[in-house]
């Protein structure tokens, strides 16, 4: 790839520098040498200090790799209250967690409702955060001010997020009262189907900012000539926004899209608080499902192979969307392809 | 990441060792030393006791349980270290953590309705002959209290520590304002005087829809006063006539009657103890002695009295279980079946379930005692009664460790409906199409309860 060559030519030069004896050249072209010839080596390559991975490497395996592996492990037992004390010898059952789960259970609908609801919240909060940092790029008196403002949904606790507003949307509550004098009957907001658009209203509301502090990021990434050239060529402010600056938020936004995403299929605090166990059919998402299986219905192998059907069901997507992104290729964010 | 293949292996092995002797170790005393005259010698030791913390009177429990722990090292010569859980779901996942590990506290303090549950995992003490002696003998309890305790009278697990039966609130002035003089025995006369005293901005009864356990209770208490178990050996019966009926009552209060406030879609209880409180309600109904502090401190202190909820279900003119004025509630507490000192922890709930502390207890928190001799003592107190005469005619729910299912899914069925009760009518095909989803599942749960 080119980019990465390019990469390649100035760390390897900067390095070069400082050691006089070898010529750029001589280090940016080559592919790593013949058998005979002693190698150079890039830095990236060189001495890569390996060892520090351990520390992180090893949290990640006890965090992270073994409770997946038990996991799977007891998606095929027929885990329950009733043989949860001895769980290692509980019987093994195979597949038939993951039959049920995907035949008789609502994990399907789950996660239709979880993917459609992370969607529809994107689709929003994308935009949003884009123009609220496109609006606060540029200096202005009290910019300092409603950027600390812009970020208060997303430091405060998903908890309380949830809270606050199961508050407000509470029948006769504040946001009737206000439609009502308006004239508007909305209906209940905790209960039914419109719950799944309060869902996406509340998560709208948590995520843009998370949007848009990394579409500030990319902005901040334009270098000043930029904007100084698409002047001269005499842009005009949405020629200047669509073709310059928006190809420098494709990084950014395409790692806060896949981020979010993630996030928004995995929130549990925010429909667990906002509706309670047992939730509404219409917010039955697959963090509530799961949860319910395991810790009301305490099927906990059933539960488990949920989960592991949710997690192939989410690294499909993620998948293919990483590489059509080449996120994976981290040394160039935001640069053009 | 490119870790050598083998190395990556050996780090796994490691950390899952690692994290499996993490699980395993730690608890390391040796059984208590009993003396021949009974007392328990536990100088040195440490009992560890876990029970939810009572977010009304966080002061009063700290010093209850540091008074206790005085008069325990006394006693025994042991310490106790108290731990609490906030919520049920904190609850259920020390139990859980616990019961996998095989460590943890010696005692726990569980809710009624949860006992069956936790009976069902095995991992507490089922109390022989001799254990119960040692917790003072079966005979101080409450009879109706050990209704919950295990499957039958020779398997217990739970030792009855409080109760707090459900009865109802009625606001004596708008009763006689309404001109009524006594409050209803029956589901009918119940919403028969509800409807006279709804005017005004002033509803018959206060209840909430949205509470996450009052609406199973009402149907249960409905459906079980018109002879059907609910469980009934191996089969639910949610399907029966009785449930459907039970529903369209309790939901009728506000499609049908329209004795509740519409609001109470979206109230859970204490909503409905804030609109009684403040004189908006003839009733409160399924509450428990827990809102007498806050009834006493409301505009209705001096208003009010408890009585019993109706036991004559809806469309009947005589129960058929007189005794199902409220589910079996309260708090039970169980040892540990992994606990290296069993003896240590019976002499604590010895001591705990006394009559002397069991009324020291229901004066400082409002729970009725479940020793004997100390509710009898109760009895005299005129305010007191309805709830002493709810504790002995309360009914255990069906003992089964599918009762949490069955549980959430009568809630279901009230959670579902609630968008048609707020648009004001619940169809009755849709009614039938949910208890039907909440009687499969249920039976399922029932079905694996009896294999396991």
């Amino acid at each position: 790839m080119s980019t990465d060559a390019s990469n390649e030519v100035r760390l390897a030069a900067e390095s070069a520098a400082s050691r006089a004896a070898h010529s750029a050249a001589e280090v940016a072209g080559q592919e790593p040498g013949g058998p005979k010839s002693p190698r150079r080596k890039g830095l990236s390559e060189r001495n890569r200090p390996l060892w520090m991975l351990i520390p992180g490497g090893a949290l990640m395996i006890i965090i992270i790799v073994v409770p997946l592996l038990l996991g799977i492990y007891m998606s095929t037992l027929n885990l329950d209250q009733y043989t949860l004390r001895k769980w290692i010898s509980s019987p093994f059952i195979g597949v038939e967690n993951f039959v049920e789960a995907l035949t008789s259970s609502p994990l399907l609908h789950a996660t239709w409702l979880s993917v459609s609801y992370s969607l529809l919240a994107m689709a929003v909060t994308l935009p949003l955060g884009i123009a609220a940092a496109v609006a606060t790029q540029n200096a202005f008196k009290g910019r300092a001010v409603i950027r600390s403002i812009f970020l208060i949904p997303y430091v405060l606790p998903s908890f309380v997020v949830a809270t606050v507003w199961r508050t407000m949307f509470q029948p006769d509550g504040i946001v009737d009262k206000a439609l009502g004098a308006v004239g508007i009957e909305a209906g209940l907001w905790l209960n039914g189907p419109q719950t799944f658009w309060t869902l996406v209203l509340v998560q709208i509301w948590a995520s843009w900012p998370f949007i848009y502090l990394l579409a500030l990021s990319g902005l901040q990434s334009v270098d000043h000539e930029v904007h100084e050239a698409s002047a001269l060529d005499g842009a005009l402010w949405w020629n200047k926004l669509r073709y310059v600056i928006f190809p420098y938020l494709k990084g950014p936004l395409a790692l806060a899209f896949l981020i979010g995403m993630l996030h928004h299929i995995n929130n549990f605090t925010l429909p667990y608080v906002l509706f309670g166990v047992p939730a509404p059919a219409d917010v039955e998402v697959l963090p509530i499902l799961t949860y319910v299986t395991s810790f009301q219905s305490f099927r906990f192998g059933l539960s488990a192979a949920m989960a592991f059907v949710s997690l192939v069901l989410i690294a499909i997507p993620l998948f293919v969307y990483l590489r059509a992104v080449k996120l994976d290729d981290a040394e160039s964010p935001g640069a053009k392809k | 990441m490119r870790f050598r293949s083998s190395s990556g292996l050996a780090a796994i092995v490691v950390a899952a060792a690692l994290a499996l002797t993490g699980c395993g170790g730690g608890s390391g005393s040796t059984d208590t030393s009993t003396s021949t005259d009974g007392k328990v010698d536990g100088t040195g030791k440490t009992l560890n006791v876990l029970v939810g913390v009572l977010s009304q009177y966080p002061e009063q429990q700290k010093q209850w349980q540091s008074d206790i722990a005085a008069k325990f090292k006394a006693e025994t010569g042991a310490d106790v270290k108290f731990e609490t859980f906030a919520s049920a779901n904190d609850e259920l996942t020390r139990i859980q953590t616990s019961v996998v590990s095989g460590q943890g506290p010696d005692v726990y303090g569980l809710g009624t309705t949860f006992t069956p549950t936790a009976f069902a995992t095995k991992a507490f003490v089922t109390l022989s002959d001799d254990d119960w002696k040692k917790v003072g003998g079966k005979d101080r309890f409450n009879k109706a209290a050990l209704g919950i305790s295990g499957p039958d009278e020779e398997h217990q697990a739970g030792i009855p520590f409080v109760s707090r039966p459900f009865v109802m609130a009625y606001n004596k002035e708008l009763l006689a304002a309404a001109g009524i003089e006594k409050p209803a025995t029956s589901w009918d006369e119940l919403a028969e005087q509800a409807k006279k005293m709804t005017k005004d901005g002033v509803y018959g009864l206060a209840t909430g829809y949205k509470d996450n356990f009052d609406p199973w209770k009402f149907i249960w208490a409905m459906a079980v006063q018109a002879g059907n178990p609910i469980v009934d050996g191996g089969k639910l019966k949610l399907d029966d006539p009785t449930v459907k009926k039970a529903y369209e009552t309790y939901f009728g209060w506000l499609t049908e009657d329209k004795i509740v406030d519409p609001a109470s879609v979206g109230w859970s209880n204490s909503n409905a103890v804030a609109a009684f409180a403040s004189g908006k309600a003839g009733y409160l109904m399924m509450t428990t002695s827990s809102s007498l502090p806050t009834l006493e401190k409301s505009e209705v202190a001096g208003k009010y009295e408890y009585a019993l909820m109706p036991t004559v279900p809806p469309g009947e003119s005589s129960s058929k279980n007189e005794d199902a004025a409220s589910i079996l509630s309260g708090d039970n507490l169980v040892v540990a079946d992994y606990s290296k000192q069993k003896d240590l922890a019976f002499a604590y709930i010895k001591l705990i379930t006394s009559k002397e502390e069991q009324l020291n207890y229901q004066k400082i928190f409002g729970d009725l005692p479940a020793n004997a001799e100390a509710l009898k003592e109760l009895a005299g107190d005129a305010k007191l009664k309805p709830i002493t005469d709810a504790a002995a005619k309360s009914k255990a729910t069906p003992f089964t460790g599918a009762w949490g299912d069955i549980q959430l899914g009568l809630l279901n069925v009230t959670v579902q409906s609630v968008p048609d009760l707020a648009a004001g009518k619940v169809d009755s095909s849709a009614l039938e199409a949910r208890i039907k989803d909440s009687q499969s599942k249920g039976q399922a749960s029932l079905d694996r309860a009896s294999k396991g």
